[in-house]
């Protein structure tokens, strides 16, 4: 369970932070008027303040918010969605992206039984399949292989 | 005159066969996206671009347009029959398109939504046919200083008239801007915002914030509301097609008030969304069946879709004679514009005649298409909806890697892609504007440049931009409308409590 006011605080904490990083990486590259015009930090270190400010702002305003965000309910049902994706995306570096999306949707479909086994076997393998006709036939996009192909040789 | 004939010019263009099929293929690839939750038009079409880098720019800018078409008219049909939008410009669609379509007529409110569309988009292509070129014209004597001075009157407009919390907005642009930055600067060529990591020197694509933001975003929303599909009956009674065409010009005062509402809003950066629920309640307010709206009321439809898509139609014309983009998917395409090497402004009516007209008349072509095949194909994408979500949206997940992927074929760009996704929920949830933030990443650069080259022919004074009439008058409209939040908050503090459930469900759903 996610209250409304610590979504609204992470969330202007999130931006600040980001706000902050650009700032500090800015001060770096110079700012204010040099020699050849404008410095290139200045127009990013800008930005930066004005993400920290508005995002200072935000934590406050937000800090009076009332009532719940995201219910218990809610937060298994983005998990159920969001944590599978995590994986599949950490897994394609290694098991290249054809291997990481077959074995994702098959995850995905069999293990919580939405789907019964041979047709989320059927999908899991078409769906690679039109990957590969689509991106590396037709349109000549290589998609990531991955270490796994590359020990085997492909 | 001379408009008449580039655009009979374009027709020769935008009518050959190749691009007619490019048209079939553009719009029913948009309905497709904008029939599935979690895909829209921005991301629709940035999935497309890396596609058109080996075609010529006419045929692919008549392909991403069309299927922006095809996902505004896409948006509307699930709005309709499932109450589900399909795309957040259609929200205000769902609020008397659905009540019709219960009571058993499905086919009036679709082909209501479809006439007052086809009309809205109408108007907007005219617009564009006769102001593009006279736009541009009037840019081309425009320095760098007034070039500035219009990209912040677009921000500022976001902030003014966008709808969402002003500061919330300005975060928005903000980090879209910073986002721009990261990477090479092409003025010293130093690198800036890398934080370090090697990889973040060829910086940060829109293409990718784009999938991140409107589609893992997107799905974490649409699985967190556990959207059910409730159909009602998708047949097309075609007679009644034609005499719900046919009583549209009964309601001509909502057309023509709607169309301009959302020629405004497209030109003006305020979007289809903000467009179509401002239509809503401006309708709601002024049509004598005002009580009656939320019930199925004729105007009720007419009003978001009319104003939908004119502001949809409209937000082309800023990206091609200014090179400001009036709405994200516009953002998206301009950025294609670029990949391909155009430069998007003024200089388009000059030196590409042929791109610009053939764009325009395939606007008017595309459209008509898409009317056509969206009554056509009505029952097979309203079928599409009774694939369990369970099933679409890894599939979703997967497009969205391999979208991102493609750009650059990078694999940070897929781990990007996903921190995005977090943010888009996060953004969507908490009602910060997403468009902005699009809209900043692919015209940072270039507002960053304006500013920079005005600072040089000033030697950093910034009286230049006060220097003459143009430039003070939009440096000063752009502050205004930046105020205005906070002059409306002042009036209504003044006048104590105001109509807040429209504004509630305006910001709920952007």
């Amino acid at each position: 369970m996610i209250s409304r006011r610590a979504l609204e605080a992470v969330t202007a904490v999130l931006t600040g932070s980001f706000g902050l990083a650009v700032v500090i990486s800015s001060l770096g590259n110079g700012i204010g008027w040099g020699n050849d015009g404008v410095d290139p930090g200045t127009f990013p270190f800008i930005t930066g303040v004005i993400i920290l400010a508005g995002s200072l702002y935000n934590l406050v305003r937000g800090l009076s918010g009332i009532g719940i965000a995201v219910s218990r309910d809610d937060l298994r049902r983005i998990a159920g969605l969001f944590v599978p994706a995590a994986i599949f995306v950490g897994a394609i570096p290694y098991a290249g992206m054809y291997l990481a999306s077959a074995g994702y949707i098959f995850g995905v479909l069999a293990l919580p039984k939405h789907q019964s086994l041979p047709r989320a076997l059927i999908i899991a393998l078409a769906t690679p399949l039109a990957l590969y006709i689509v991106f590396e036939r037709m349109f000549q996009v290589s998609l990531p292989h991955g270490e796994l192909a590359a020990t085997l040789g492909y | 005159m001379e408009n008449l004939q580039s655009l009979l010019h374009g027709f020769t263009i935008a009518l050959s066969l190749q691009h007619l099929a490019l048209m079939v293929v553009g719009v029913l690839l948009g309905i497709l996206v904008g029939v599935l939750p979690g895909l829209g038009a921005p991301n629709g079409v940035s999935l497309l671009l890396p596609l058109t880098f080996g075609m010529q720019p006419v045929s692919a800018i008549i392909l991403l347009s069309s299927m922006y078409w095809g996902a505004l008219f896409g948006g509307s049909v699930t709005s309709i029959l499932f109450n589900i939008p399909g795309e957040p410009s259609s929200v205000a669609t769902t609020f008397d398109g659905y009540p019709m379509a219960r009571e058993g007529r499905p086919t009036t409110a679709l082909a209501t939504a479809f006439g007052s569309a086809a009309f809205g988009a109408l108007v907007g292509v005219i617009l564009i046919t006769f102001l593009a070129s006279w736009v541009a014209q009037v840019a081309l004597a425009f320095g760098p200083a007034e070039y500035f001075a219009v990209y912040f009157l677009a921000f500022a407009s976001f902030v003014g008239m966008g709808g969402a919390a002003p500061m919330k907005t300005v975060v928005a642009l903000a980090i879209g801007f910073a986002i721009a930055a990261i990477g090479i600067d092409t003025v010293s060529g130093s690198v800036r915002l890398t934080m370090g990591i090697d990889e973040l020197v060829k910086g940060v694509s829109f293409v990718v914030a784009v999938m991140g933001l409107f589609g893992i975003g997107e799905l974490l929303i649409a699985v967190e509301e556990e959207i059910h599909a409730r159909a009602v009956s998708s047949k097309i009674d075609w007679l009644e097609v034609f005499r719900a065409v046919g009583n549209l010009p009964k309601h001509g005062t909502a057309l023509l008030r709607s169309a301009a509402i959302g020629c405004w809003m497209g030109i003006t950066p305020g979007g289809p969304t903000a467009a179509s629920f401002m239509s809503y309640g401006i309708a709601k307010r002024f049509s004598r069946q005002g009580k009656r709206f939320g019930s199925g009321e004729v105007e009720g439809i007419i009003a978001p879709e009319t104003a939908d898509h004119a502001a949809g139609t409209s937000a082309l014309l800023p990206m091609l004679s200014l090179g400001i983009p009036g709405s994200a998917t516009a953002a998206v395409m301009m950025g294609g514009l670029m990949i391909w090497g155009l430069n998007p402004g003024p200089m388009l009516f000059v030196d590409q005649k042929d791109f610009v007209w053939g764009l325009i008349a395939s606007m008017y072509v595309g459209n008509i298409v898409a009317v056509a095949l969206v009554l056509l194909t009505v029952p097979v994408f309203a079928a599409l909806m009774r694939i369990p979500f369970a099933i679409i949206a890894p599939l979703i997940v997967i497009i969205c890697a391999v979208g991102a992927y493609s750009v650059s074929n990078s694999y940070l760009d897929i781990v990007l892609m996903l921190g995005f996704g977090v943010i888009g929920y996060l953004f969507k949830k908490l009602n910060y504007p997403l468009a902005p933030l699009v809209l900043a990443i692919v015209i940072g650069d270039k507002a960053e440049d304006a500013f920079r080259q005005s600072m040089l022919m000033s030697k950093g004074s910034l009286t230049i931009f006060f220097d003459n009439r143009l430039v003070t008058s939009l440096v000063v409209a752009g502050f205004a409308l930046l105020l205005l939040p906070l002059a409306l908050q002042l009036l209504r503090l003044l006048r104590g409590g105001a109509d807040t459930r429209q504004a509630w469900v305006q910001r709920r759903w952007r």
